[in-house]
């Protein structure tokens, strides 16, 4: 069972879902970032879920296994929606709107089949197999949007700050992951990733709750003049 | 197929093929360790992990004679 201080990182993580939510409603954009809200409301229903069934069963039973990976892809395909909303959103002047949709509905396909692909050899719990390698496997094409993402905001200069800063977030989180699941893997015994990985699961709510309360939707960045330079 | 189709296809799939090598060199060493974003709720244990003895290399590594293959019976 984890101890109190990951009890109390988990308890502040799901305070600060439900805060996202709270403060998109009071400043008018659930229906705007739509996908976005969900997803935390999600996360915060199955932070709810996932500590009743840990209570009930233990951190080692196989019901609080399945019940966490199961919904940990369900959280995981909430996200990967959420960033497409972002593009959406970043893409909303040229009217490509159906074009970002399809390429985003083939790269879920496309990632779904690949994910069957690699454990279709597998004999039995092929489903939790394929749920499991799923969530990875869309972290990581999620992990390349939100470059890809952040690289068309530069191009496009886009300067809406509520917006960027929910990208940016976004790719500060997904990258903290990367880079810590690498760790991770280079130093498998370091007790530290116990709680610097719940702790990132705090960072990003807080950020997007910030981006909600403080930020005005209207509000602008100026953006930076090119320094030209005569060669 | 129109163009525009083909393009979306295309973008897909090069960007599947830009995670999934993004995934291989990030999980080059992979020991086991399982990469779980959503929340910050505590990660379950994997299986055989009682303990922190030091984990015995997969494969017995015994001499140079070589490895047969899995399902060679």
């Amino acid at each position: 069972m984890p101890d109190s201080i990951g009890y109390t990182i988990w308890f502040l993580g799901a305070i600060l879902e439900v805060s996202v939510v709270v403060c998109a409603l009071a400043k008018d954009a659930f229906r705007r970032y739509l996908c976005l809200n969900l997803y935390m409301l999600f996360s915060f229903l199955l932070s709810a879920g996932r500590f009743y069934v840990l209570a009930q069963f233990g951190l080692r039973s196989s019901q609080y296994k399945y019940f966490y990976y199961y919904s940990d892809a369900v959280l995981t395909i909430f996200l990967y929606l959420a960033l497409i909303t972002l593009y959406l959103h970043v893409f909303d002047e040229m009217k490509v709107e159906k074009y970002v949709r399809l390429t985003a509905v083939l790269l879920l396909a496309g990632t779904a089949l690949f994910s069957y692909g690699v454990v279709q050899q597998s004999q039995n719990k092929m489903l939790t197999g394929f749920v499991y390698e799923l969530s990875q496997n869309l972290y990581f094409v999620g992990l390349v949007l939100t470059y890809i993402l952040w690289g068309t905001i530069l191009k496009l200069r886009e300067s809406r700050t509520q917006l960027i800063q929910l990208v940016l977030s976004l790719g500060a989180y997904f990258s903290a992951f990367a880079a810590t699941f690498a760790l991770q893997n280079m130093f498998p015994h370091l007790e530290f990733f116990t709680y610097i990985l719940p702790v990132f699961g705090c960072l990003l709510p807080l950020a997007w709750a910030y981006a909600f309360l403080r930020l005005s939707p209207d509000a602008r960045m100026a953006t930076a003049r090119l320094a030209v330079v005569q060669r | 197929m129109s163009r525009k189709l083909t393009s979306s296809l295309f973008l897909a799939m090069l960007v599947l093929a830009g995670a999934m090598s993004l995934k291989t060199v990030v999980a080059a060493q992979n020991n086991g360790a399982v990469m779980m974003a959503n929340g910050s709720a505590p990660v379950p244990p994997p299986n055989g992990r009682n303990g922190s003895a030091p984990v015995p290399p997969p494969n017995a590594w015994n001499g140079s004679a070589p490895v047969p293959p899995p399902n060679a019976r």
